[in-house]
């Protein structure tokens, strides 16, 4: 009886304890969200809104922060570095002009570089940006970049305040696209942590970074450029389902999603979708199989067939393909760089599965008793892999598996990590996503390194030719006409009347959910990457 | 006419959770094909009618998978379980018969093996075998042995004591001998209960780490995969691709936990005659 009694009371206190103790701890942290509702939602009412809030992918935020050596919008995924400044921009169509440079010449053998800059620019810290700390950012990307390739690059050097020359390895008529994504940061405040503390001359300054959580500039208020409208920009990083969530509950001004909830509706907001050259598509190997040095295979024998890959090319419905797997938030692809300066629209095709089932037959693979095509007993079998997080390539390699089988050919998809992709994609198709605002994207798809390209298995000398002549052209327009040589010149490329050693399907449009009276500025065609890139020029945009 | 007695019932409980994990089993292999069927024209369909647990964002039915997933799930959990099992006993009877330097070793191998959050090691021993079905059943079998291996090594140890083993001992029979001959038998029972009541671990364990993604590859159907989807179009209202896997999921395990437990009672003398 004792004991029960007790029990009973302890039993008392431990309930009230819990009852209070989840009280006490739950009153601040309610307040504290409440609050951080208020400073994000709140517009002052007098004066006109001049803040935004952007939901972007976990992904996006700069591992090693916001350092161009490393990666910071001259990573994997090209955009403007905002907090710095570039010597020149891309416009909205995709040609060059100048930011920090005023004027910029080749030598005729291509081999040098001379860019004059502004001699009006301030770093955020006071100091003046001169043609030093130009050459210095150039020395210190080309020295340490681990996710960009500047081995094109020998030396910069300073030649007077405002001059800065950059000596070639090798004549690179492209090299005012990678002037484009490169920030300069200032000699006298570069250090190991300058990631974590940039100093820029750009648009808008780092204010504050909570790792994981948000990111937020501040318009910067001795900007040489025109100013910018929006004074606060705050980045916070959410998975695609939080970031939906957080719309719903009108807590972000504008957030990425996908086309899996596009046909959501959210109150208040609006869904914007823009054109990109953020593709998909696969290699298909273009020699027979192997085994190379280390044990790897390498090569495909059923795709080494040039008809094969022709007819694949023809045998796809990407019409379908993009309803299907988009919700029809996409477009065609043909290429890797559709819509582009360098893009020769001689690779658009049709889709034509009878025409593609000649080119089987043709081949030697007859469709056999069980509807599979068989060439001297051997079915005609493809394994697409694809990157095993990410749902809408996924969906497209089902969607490719099934149009496959329509063809004849018995398709399978597997899921890999990209640390066996890279490997594994030698021999099998792998759905790869590309895209970038520099034609040096056919070059690294196309071009052969020590004989093979480097992706996917393919060699053609006349490509190799036309791309090493573009890279030598003294000017972009000459290397436009080059690159598109290098696609289809006529007899030979990587078109479908070429050797098609990769088949590109869709382009896809990035989507967001945006307030209604958020306007958005006008977008470039967004390259690969569903991130950065919305706010290029977030200091356009404004509240109505 | 006899009584229905309590015995009976155990018995009638464990034929039917048998029965009916086996035809899960089977009927999960029977559709194995079927379920890495995607069609893109009956996408994102709610349960009812021809698709009673609804398809997924690629079209693909649910029932189907789900019971391709279980079926799945059941195999690598027996698989699992099997090798974990054995591994326990042996390990758990030379630790107790071979003297006191690999008594120690064994048991100091169990302490550090439990010592280590099972998921962290799973993780590990999954992704060095290259992830995969392969990777999921060497990582399971691997971490679920321990605690089988205890209580067989503590039965053992009891069973020396035993007057009939001292006497074989004293026969002169080799200590191999003596294990094989006198002891497995004895520990049959504690193997068996051991070994079914594994199958849940086993299971929960193989969903859990293909859920977070060191598993299978995503176009398997595999609870864990299915699961780990679902919490994707929750947000988009489509509750069925987390609800019936889910549910199923749990039943599964629970009637592996009935299976188990009825057979320890009617292996159990204790209860022989309830």
């Amino acid at each position: 009886m004792r004991h029960r009694f007790i029990f009973v009371l302890l039993t008392a206190a431990m309930v009230s304890a819990l009852v209070s103790g989840c009280g006490g701890a739950d009153t601040p942290e309610a307040g504290g969200a409440q609050n951080q509702e208020q400073t994000l939602e709140t517009p002052e009412p007098a004066e006109a809104k001049d803040t935004v809030v952007v939901a972007m992918g976990p992904t996006s935020e700069p591992e090693s922060g916001f350092d161009p050596a490393y990666g910071w919008g001259a990573g994997e995924h090209v955009h403007e570095p905002l907090i710095q400044s570039t010597l020149t921009v891309t416009t909205p169509d995709l040609s060059i002009d100048y930011d920090l440079a005023t004027d910029m010449q080749v030598s005729d053998d291509g081999m040098v570089w001379t860019v004059t800059i502004r001699d009006d620019v301030k770093f955020t810290d006071g100091e003046p940006l001169t043609a030093e700390d130009v050459a210095f950012t150039y020395n210190t990307v080309k020295e340490s970049s681990s996710v960009n390739d500047f081995t094109m690059l020998k030396e910069a050097s300073a030649l007077d305040d405002t001059t800065v020359e950059f000596q070639m390895e090798k004549p690179y008529s492209i090299w005012p696209y990678t002037m484009a994504i490169v920030g300069i940061v200032p000699e006298h405040a570069y250090g190991p942590d300058y990631g974590e503390h940039p100093v820029g001359s750009g648009r808008y300054i780092m204010k504050q970074w909570d790792k994981g959580q948000q990111i937020i500039f501040e318009a910067n208020p001795d900007y040489y450029g025109e100013a910018p409208k929006m004074k606060q920009v705050t980045v916070v990083f959410m998975d695609e389902d939080a970031a939906f969530a957080a719309a719903l509950a009108g807590q972000v001004d504008l957030t990425y999603t996908a086309a899996s909830y596009a046909d959501q509706t959210v109150a208040g907001y609006q869904l914007l979708s823009y054109k990109t050259v953020d593709n998909r598509g696969f290699n298909l190997p273009a020699i027979p199989a192997s085994t190379d040095a280390d044990g790897n295979q390498v090569g495909n024998d059923l795709t080494s067939d040039v008809r094969v890959r022709r007819a694949i090319n023809i045998g796809i419905d990407r019409e379908e393909m993009i309803r299907n797997v988009l919700n029809g938030h996409g477009t065609a692809a043909y290429s890797i760089c559709d819509g582009m300066p360098w893009y020769n629209d001689e690779a658009q095709v049709s889709c034509d599965p009878d025409q593609a089932a000649a080119l089987l037959d043709e081949a030697g693979w007859k469709t056999g008793s069980d509807g599979v095509r068989e060439k001297d007993g051997v079915k005609a079998q493809l394994n697409i892999l694809y990157s095993s997080g990410d749902s809408v390539r996924q969906a497209l390699a089902a969607d490719t598996q099934n149009q496959l089988k329509a063809l004849g050919i018995d398709a399978s998809i597997e899921g890999v990590g990209w640390d066996t992709a890279y490997t594994r994609a030698q021999a099998e198709p792998l759905m790869w996503g590309w895209g970038a605002h520099t034609p040096m994207e056919l070059y690294n798809i196309y071009h052969t390194i020590d004989g093979l390209a480097e992706y996917s298995p393919y060699a053609n000398e006349t490509v190799d030719q036309y791309m090493d002549e573009a890279l030598a052209a003294t000017s972009l327009e000459e290397s436009y006409d080059l690159w598109k040589k290098a696609q289809w010149d006529g007899t030979t490329g990587v078109t479908q009347e070429g050797d098609i050693p990769w088949i590109w399907l869709c382009n896809i449009d990035h989507l967001y959910w945006a307030k209604e009276d958020l306007k958005v500025a006008e977008q470039k065609l967004h390259p690969h990457g569903h991130g950065w890139s919305i706010v290029n020029n977030v200091d356009q945009w404004y509240w109505e | 006419m006899r009584r229905i007695n309590g015995r009976m019932m155990t018995a009638a409980l464990l034929g039917a959770a048998v029965l009916f994990l086996f035809v899960i089993t089977v009927a999960g292999h029977m559709y194995a094909e079927e379920a890495l069927v995607t069609d893109f024209s009956r996408k994102d369909l709610s349960p009812g009618g021809a698709y009673i647990f609804g398809t997924d964002w690629l079209g693909r039915d649910m029932f189907i998978r789900t019971l391709t997933g279980l079926s799945m799930s059941i195999q690598i959990g027996i698989l699992a379980a099997c090798v974990s099992s054995v591994l326990a006993l042996i390990l758990g009877v030379l630790a107790a018969t071979m003297g006191k330097t690999a008594d120690a070793l064994i048991t100091w191998v169990i302490d550090l093996v439990m010592g280590i959050p099972h998921i962290l090691l799973l993780i590990l021993i999954s992704y060095a075998f290259g992830k995969g079905f392969k990777g999921v059943v060497v990582g399971v079998a691997l971490t679920h042995w321990t605690s089988l291996a205890r209580v067989i090594r503590g039965e053992v140890l009891q069973l020396k004591e035993a007057l009939y083993i001292r006497a074989a001992q004293k026969l002169g029979m080799s200590q191999l001998k003596i294990a094989w001959k006198h002891m497995l038998p004895h520990l049959f029972p504690q193997f068996l209960v051991g070994l079914i009541l594994t199958f849940p671990h086993a299971i929960l364990h193989e969903a859990s780490i293909t859920f977070l993604g060191f598993g299978l590859p995503p176009e398997q159907p595999a609870i864990g995969i299915i699961l780990s989807e679902s919490m994707k179009y929750l947000a988009m209202g489509r509750w069925w691709l987390a609800l019936f896997p889910g549910l199923l999921l749990v039943f599964t395990v629970v009637l592996f936990d009935v299976a188990g437990e009825s057979l320890r009672k009617l292996l159990d003398p204790g209860s022989t005659h309830k």
